[in-house]
């Protein structure tokens, strides 16, 4: 117990952990970088850089750190660099840590609900900016943990740069233990100076979860750490199905806005779309219809390109989006602009609201961030918007802690906010409960024929259809197989397969 | 809560700048004085001399320091390095005019890095072999090998050497170390005999070894007999020396290949060095009983 005592207070191994600790942060800082790099050069559409990214992570993830760190240190100097051995010890130790911390990086992105991606491209994020503001803040959340288990990795992989001579703690360790004969003693000690590195490395992890953790309104680190579990009281969701918006005088219907030609789209062998001409007015409200699978979802997705086209054209205003005079595709970047100049907003299936950002900073931010309103400006139109959908007191809350209501009705905010000429709704009160739907069917009818709105609708809902739509499109197959007035399509229907759709839907709406 | 934050990190960052503050490697243990006598010999004047770059200069001696009596880290003073080899060493600077500093690597490790540069010299208690010298390096000759067999107390498996009392028995030898070809050599004869060919467990150090003997891991233990004395003199209730065995090598210092003015001036310090007596009063003084001189002779295959 002495001798353990005195190993454990012994400076010469208390200044082995510190060049231990100095070693992990250099390995896991420049793993960092480099990871950072490896995971870009994986995830971009040029092959040659993904193929040089996977090369990297073969080479790495496939041989010993051990030789790894023997090379840095024995072999680069017969081309001329010779690192001291913490230099290369770090070097070695943070080409090693890139391969694992870009893994942990891009299983962080891919994780990321496809659904924000899509939200923040249809709201005209470019590429970039929809990494740094939507992708990568929910990506590092859910990293955190596997960083922090990837740090504590680095810092007892740093041992074995006790072969190319950083005197790190278990270099010393084995000096030491070989110097005196005190054998377990030192062993022993050294454990505990491990342990002791661990949990700093541990608390700084729980730290920065805590700082992160969304849910954690005004609750202290200290109660987190003592461990009785706190229940936090639901709100009740009581929520009125406030008629939205102020009654404005219905307006007429203006010029085509949208004209669409013999588009055709194909997923592979699947022909989604399959030649399908339409147009739209201003001000006209279009009832989308057709079986799952009919094509409708992609032609929404199709119209600010979200979706590119095989053949066929697309034009807003008369311009078309995503590619130039010549046809040729745009890169992403121009693409985002034009969909903001075109004018296209989009509420989704799945609401897909970011879940990073409270009620109002989802409608607020991307005013900021594109349409560059200041700060106060961009929060009074959301706070507007929100009053205008009901939620005026939710402003606050995060996403999750809504109803799927409630959530589609900011969603509807959110993509009014940059004031569009188009409205593309794919299926909003489909992953609702039924009791959800009428709220959100409310407040999309408090937006029918009021500012000039040009709504693209498609939906499940015949009733709503017939009393808020001037026109019905019935689509199956990738074709749209009969159009014509709400009433006519639905209440007349001449095509035998629009016959059966309505008489199906009819049917399961009892 | 920020605050505290704040503080945390300010603490991380103190302590990450202060490992950053203290990078030296071991420092050097020569005491001037300690060989005064030798380096005022006119054969050591005469070399420095003939070596006026050798002058002033600190030179990087690799070294793999987990052998007692040779090369360890002295426990009361872990920052400095001591032995027989770390005195020789020593010596050889102060004849030639030159300072020593360590680098503390693998025992694979040590002819790489000298090799790649990254130090200057090795004498780390390192028997001369052709392989070795392949790996870009020339050696000097300065003592013979005598091997002793670490064993158990009262020698229960009948040990008698490097031969067929092996067979069957697990024998724990250090990573790279000459004897594990020795002892892998035995297997065919064992083998032929109708019994089973010893097992090698391969350890980083010899306090690991000895470890697998005192567990009852392995039956026996090879290394410098002097060292197996060390540890049996540790441990006299648990373990004994069974045979010491002279083994066909010499342990010899390590230079960098084709440098050949630098192997020259050691070769002709060491001479001085044994023929003042030096080197049998360094053996006596590291209690190395077993210390034959050898002379210091050339082996080079570049």
């Amino acid at each position: 117990m002495d001798k353990f005592l005195h190993y454990l207070t012994l400076p010469w191994l208390i200044d082995g952990m510190l060049f231990t600790l100095q070693l992990t942060l250099y390995g896991f800082t420049g793993g960092l970088f480099l990871g950072v790099l490896l995971a870009a050069l994986q995830l971009t559409r040029s092959r040659a850089l993904t193929a040089i990214g996977r090369t990297y992570v073969v080479i790495y993830r496939g041989t010993p750190l051990i030789l790894q760190l023997v090379f840095v240190f024995t072999a680069l100097p017969h081309i001329g660099i010779t690192l001291p051995p913490v230099a290369a010890g770090s070097v070695a130790l943070a080409m090693n840590e890139a391969v694992f911390i870009s893994e942990i990086l891009r299983s962080g992105i891919k994780g990321v609900d496809p659904g924000q991606s899509l939200a923040g491209r249809a709201l005209g994020l470019e590429p970039r900016k929809l990494m740094r503001r939507v992708i990568a803040p929910q990506a590092f959340r859910s990293m955190v943990p596997a960083l922090g288990n990837e740090f504590i990795s680095t810092m007892k992989n740093s041992a074995l740069a006790s072969v190319i001579a950083v005197p790190e703690l278990t270099l010393r360790t084995q000096q030491l233990a070989s110097s005196t004969f005190d054998y377990f003693s030192i062993y022993f000690a050294t454990a505990v100076m491990y342990l002791a590195l661990t949990a700093v490395l541990s608390i700084i992890q729980l730290l920065l979860e805590d700082a992160l953790n969304l849910d954690r309104a005004n609750r202290s680190l200290l109660s987190r750490l003592d461990f009785r579990r706190r229940t936090t009281t639901p709100t009740p969701v009581v929520t009125p199905v406030v008629p939205a918006g102020p009654q404005v005088e219905r307006q007429e219907i203006g010029d085509t806005v949208l004209d669409i030609r013999d588009l055709h789209k194909a997923y592979g062998a699947n022909q989604v779309l399959n030649g399908i001409t339409m147009s739209a007015r201003q001000g006209e409200v279009i009832a989308l219809l057709g079986p799952s699978g009919s094509g409708k979802s992609t032609l929404l997705r199709t119209i600010n390109h979200l979706e590119s086209v095989d053949t066929g054209t697309i034009r807003i205003a008369g311009q078309t989006l995503g590619y130039d005079e010549s046809g040729m595709p745009l890169p992403e970047g121009r693409i985002a602009k034009a969909r903001i100049d075109a004018g296209v907003g989009m509420v989704f299936q799945h609401f897909n609201l970011f879940n990073h950002m409270t009620v109002r900073e989802n409608i607020a931010a991307p005013l900021r961030w594109i349409q560059r309103l200041g700060k106060e400006e961009a929060a009074e139109r959301a706070d507007a918007l929100l009053s205008q959908v009901g939620l005026a007191d939710k402003a606050d809350t995060l996403p999750h802690r809504l109803s799927g209501g409630q959530q589609q009705r900011v969603g509807i905010a959110r993509a009014l906010a940059a004031r569009p000429r188009i409205l593309l709704l794919d299926e909003p009160t489909s992953a609702l409960d039924p009791e959800l739907v009428a709220e959100v069917l409310g407040v999309i009818r408090g937006l029918a024929h009021h500012h000039g709105l040009t709504m693209i609708i498609a939906t499940h809902q015949l009733r709503f259809a017939l009393e808020v739509a001037d026109r019905a499109v019935f689509m199956a197959g990738g074709v749209v197989v009969e159009e014509g007035s709400a009433d006519q399509v639905i209440n007349r229907p001449q095509d035998p397969a629009t016959a059966r759709f309505v008489n199906a839907m009819q049917l399961a709406a009892g | 809560m920020k605050n505290s934050r704040t503080a945390l990190f300010a603490v991380l960052a103190g302590v990450v700048l202060a490992g950053c503050s203290s990078t030296t490697e071991a420092a050097t243990t020569e005491t001037p004085s300690e060989f005064a006598d030798l380096a005022a010999s006119p054969a050591c004047t005469e070399l420095r001399a003939e070596n006026p770059d050798l002058a002033g200069k600190t030179l990087t001696n690799a070294i793999n320091p987990y052998t007692p009596g040779y090369e360890t880290i002295n426990p009361e003073n872990p920052s400095e390095y001591q032995g027989f080899d770390i005195d020789l060493g020593n010596a050889l600077g102060a004849c030639l005019g030159f300072k020593n500093d360590y680098l503390s690597v693998g025992f694979s490790e040590l002819i790489p890095t000298v090799a790649s540069g990254q130090a200057d010299w090795i004498i780390s208690n390192l028997y001369a072999t052709e392989e070795r010298a392949a790996g870009g390096v020339d050696f000097i000759s300065y003592s013979k090998v005598f091997d002793g067999i670490l064993v158990a107390k009262d020698n229960p498996k009948n040990i008698t050497g490097i031969d067929t009392s092996l067979c069957g028995l697990t024998v724990a030898l250090n990573k790279g170390y000459v004897e594990v070809p020795l002892v892998e050599a035995v297997g065919p004869e064992c083998v032929a005999t109708g019994l089973k060919a010893p097992t090698v467990s391969l350890f980083d150090s010899s306090a690991d070894c000895t470890q697998a003997v005192l567990a009852g891991r392995a039956d026996a233990y090879m290394n410098d007999i002097n060292t197996v004395n060390a540890f049996v003199a540790e441990h006299p209730d648990e373990l004994a020396s069974a045979e010491t065995v002279m083994l066909d090598y010499t342990i010899g210092i390590g230079v960098p290949q084709g440098d050949h003015q630098f192997r020259d001036a050691i070769q002709a310090a060491l001479t001085e060095v044994q023929a003042s007596g030096l080197q049998d009063e360094l053996a006596a003084k590291w209690k190395l009983s077993e210390n034959a001189v050898a002379a210091p002779t050339i082996l080079s295959v570049g």
